[in-house]
């Protein structure tokens, strides 16, 4: 059933991977999501990984992930009969989102101005790399040049050895995700006058966004972070923020601030164990613990709480992830195991909540398993709304149905090659 | 400027931290009047994080907490203490939202729950964000996003090898989040215009982050594949990564390279003088099968260059490469300047303040860092005499009993 909570609204997907995320959080919402592919199919169909590692239009993962309860229809905007096409769906369309080189849809005839003229109403929302102003705006970029230009990569990997990114890109996607935000703020604002607009997103700027204000330091403190590896770079020291444990790793930290309490009680743990070192259990403990310590700590507390990472590590070597997990619960330590896609699978919690949706995928003839509801909502719940579309699959519905043409006009508008 | 999207809307903000204040932030940047209720008794951890004014802590001096409470007022309510909960839920019938991302057992504890506050305002929406979620057996578990990024996946996938994981940088899920919390306040605001009715949004950061490695989870319950971390290796691209250039005024300098097509490593060649005659790493399968050699290769004809000269030679050319750029970098980069990220704005103990900016823009109600975030009950005294009529001797009793605090 499709959510209540946009039901009724209509978006255009005309974005590759680079946007696709958008119209899955519309198309969640209860939004009818048409993805208009070229007739060979979107370049994001081609994507690796695939699923099973065999190449297949229906079956690069991040085709299926991010195109899940998306209709698709096949449109070729070189032809002016397709273009013609696309402003017919445009007068039918609430939403428009491109990924497009700037520039490439206006130089179609078929650019927000074309179309607005149409559709006063429409919200157009142009995913871009480096924003529509600067020396850049025409730069390429892969994932990983935004995730460079943000910042976010020279604060990955360790010191030494080449800045890294992560094994699935998250450059595009907060892009993507901030094209739907605005236009849920333009469709907002859409309901006083009826007047669409156009938006433009800047991806080096989402993932400047992602620095935790780092950003602000050159400026206020006069320096910048570098990166450290496993170590956090807070001010006053650096943090060790990961630990081996006897089946994998375990994210924990020792700390004062918001982590004494968590340090002090993970402390009490190893006493309870007899697993403490002698000059961890002499009355006092650990003395450079104050809240505010890690602004103040003197060479002094830094050597101390070294130690006690040493004293963490050995213990934390002789428990298990699982083990670990139960005691962060039940002590209400701050810490959180490396979890792997299993362990994520496999979360009680997760399962309590019924996050997971199973969607029965025709083309590939089998049942896949998608990230659930991202909110719950009590009135209007969302969540995955069927499988990423087949190509072309919906051609018959929106032609005919929406747009009204004839089977004969359909049959002509693919010997023409526009469908 | 015209009227902006959210004028008219009332929000009592109870969040801290970041998931919370940069959802609310959207509404507050685009017209909602967004008050922030805070409490010296429990201060958001953030009004003590750096960066500071002139690198001295103080609970008016974060830039960290100030960037994500644009275009907020802010009061002080010590909700520990009955008569502040009174307050609140006298201000109640102003608000049209309620927001909050304390453990779930705070607002139970002070009698503050949906099914309360409901009872006194109806068409109520409500979203409590927390790490994970307000139902199932961890949904008590305190943390930071940090933690989150570790517990979603996103730790297990960042690596050199699978020796050791090398994470992202801070608490990564708290800038997935919000753009999912906000899509659904948004969405559930235009509801409740339509229908007439709230609602209460139950957002589990955990839920939403898992969204950004869909694919891995796919792959996962697909094929029982089990995706690790893999440095720079795409299966995409190759070249794809980082590669020492020169180093500039003593700062280690890098670029970042992506070849997809044949023509784009054709075009490469020429840019960095690289010596492709014999057509070794001609093809893509013959780039991806030597790729340790590859990145040999690159990393010779780089070393000692500008970063970036070669990012605009090899855009010329039609390669998508960009310098790795650090924290100072950010502040010089002229497309992030043409877009107009970094603004100044004027705040109450820190003056002039650097502020980052909307990450997309638009043509016809475009929104702004309305004003600097509040500083520690800025706003008590016009608060609670606009809202509630409150009278001057009232609001000094308040502050004297510490409630107002």
């Amino acid at each position: 059933m499709r959510s209540e909570l946009l039901k009724g609204l209509r978006m255009l997907d005309l974005s590759d991977e680079k946007g696709a995320l958008c119209g899955k959080i519309f198309a969640d919402m209860g939004a009818e999501v048409i993805k208009v592919e070229p007739p060979c199919g979107c370049s994001s169909r081609n994507i690796p990984p695939f699923l099973e590692d065999q190449p297949g239009l229906d079956r690069g993962l991040g085709f299926l992930a991010w195109n899940a309860g998306k209709k698709s229809i096949t449109l070729n905007l070189d032809c002016e009969d397709g273009r013609q096409l696309l402003r017919m769906l445009a007068e039918h369309a609430d939403f428009l989102v491109d990924s497009f080189p700037l520039g490439y849809l206006q130089s179609l005839g078929i650019g927000y101005e074309a179309l607005a003229a149409l559709n006063p109403g429409l919200i157009h929302a142009t995913v871009t790399a480096f924003g529509d102003r600067g020396p850049g705006k025409d730069y390429k970029a892969a994932d990983i040049n935004g995730w460079a230009a943000g910042g976010a990569m020279f604060l990955m990997g360790e010191e030494g050895k080449p800045p890294i990114q992560m094994s699935v890109p998250q450059a595009w996607l907060h892009a993507a995700a901030e094209a739907a935000v605005a236009a849920m703020i333009a469709y907002y604002a859409r309901a006083a006058d009826g007047l669409g607009q156009h938006i433009v997103v800047d991806m080096q700027a989402c993932v400047a966004w992602t620095l935790m204000n780092e950003q602000a330091m050159p400026l206020l403190h006069g320096n910048y972070l570098r990166r450290s590896g496993v170590f956090s770079g807070a001010v006053g020291g650096r943090r060790k923020t990961v630990y081996r444990c006897a089946d994998g790793f375990i994210s924990f930290i020792i700390a004062g601030g918001p982590y004494l309490g968590s340090t002090n009680a993970v402390i009490a743990w190893m006493k309870e164990e007899g697993a403490a070192p002698d000059w961890l259990t002499r009355e006092g403990g650990l003395k450079s613990l104050t809240p505010t310590s890690f602004m103040a700590a003197t060479a002094a507390d830094l050597e101390e709480l070294e130690r006690t990472e040493e004293a963490v590590q050995k213990f934390f070597l002789g428990k298990t992830k699982k083990e670990l997990w139960a005691n962060i619960l039940k002590r209400r330590l701050f810490g959180a195991p490396v979890a792997d896609a299993a362990d994520i699978a496999e979360d009680p919690q997760l399962k309590a909540r019924g996050y997971f949706v199973t969607v029965e995928h025709r083309g590939l003839n089998r049942a896949l398993t998608l990230p659930g509801a991202f909110a719950k909502l009590s009135e209007t719940p969302v969540g995955p709304q069927g499988p990423a579309p087949q190509l072309g699959e919906h051609n018959g519905e929106i032609y005919g149905a929406l747009l009204g043409l004839s089977a004969r006009e359909i049959v002509e508008l693919r010997a023409v090659g526009a469908i | 400027m015209g009227k902006l999207p959210f004028e008219g809307i009332h929000v009592l903000d109870f969040t801290w931290y970041a998931v919370g204040p940069v959802t609310t932030k959207y509404l507050a940047d685009y017209g909602a009047d967004v008050v922030r209720i805070e409490s010296a008794a429990r201060l958001d951890g953030l009004r003590l994080a750096p960066p500071w004014k002139d690198a001295q802590p103080g609970v008016d001096r974060s830039q960290f907490f100030a960037s994500f409470n644009t275009s907020k007022r802010g009061i002080t309510l010590d909700m520990s203490k009955p008569e502040a909960r009174e307050i609140f839920l006298r201000m109640l019938p102003w608000a049209d939202l309620v927001t909050e991302s304390f453990t779930p057992k705070t607002l139970r504890n002070w009698g503050l729950d949906y099914e309360r506050l409901r009872a006194i305002k109806p068409d109520l929406i409500m979203l409590s964000t927390c790490m994970q979620g307000q139902t199932g057996p961890h949904r008590d578990y305190p943390g930071f996003g940090n933690l989150m990024a570790a517990l979603s996946g996103f730790y297990h996938i960042s690596g050199y090898s699978k020796d050791e994981p090398c994470p992202p940088y801070g608490a990564f899920t708290d800038f997935i989040a919000p753009r999912f919390s906000a899509c659904a306040l948004i969405a559930a605001l235009d509801y409740r215009r339509r229908t007439g009715k709230g609602q209460y949004i139950d957002m589990s950061q955990y839920e939403a982050a898992l969204h950004n490695l869909a694919p891995m989870l796919v792959d996962y319950f697909a094929t029982g594949r089990v995706l690790g971390p893999e440095g720079n290796k795409s299966s995409r691209y190759a070249p794809h990564g980082a590669y020492r250039c020169a180093d500039e005024d003593g700062h280690e300098r890098w670029i970042s390279i992506a070849v997809g097509a044949d023509s784009e490593w054709s075009a490469l060649t020429k840019v960095l003088r690289i010596d492709d005659s014999a057509g070794r790493f001609a093809t893509m399968r013959a780039r991806m099968r030597d790729r340790d050699a590859l990145d040999e290769t690159i990393g010779a004809a780089v070393r000692g260059r500008s970063a970036e000269e070669l990012t605009e030679a090899l855009q010329r050319a039609g390669v998508a490469a960009y310098p790795v750029q650090n924290c100072m970098d950010l502040h010089r980069d002229e497309n992030l300047e043409a877009f107009g990220f970094w603004r100044w704005l004027d705040h109450k103990e820190m003056g002039p303040s650097p502020y980052e900016g909307l990450e997309h823009r638009m043509s016809r109600t475009p929104g702004d860092l309305r004003r600097p975030a509040p500083a520690l009950g800025q706003h008590n005294d016009e608060v609670f005499r606009e809202i509630l009529g409150m009278k001057d001797d009232e609001i000094e009793r308040l502050r004297r009993d510490k409630v107002i605090y």
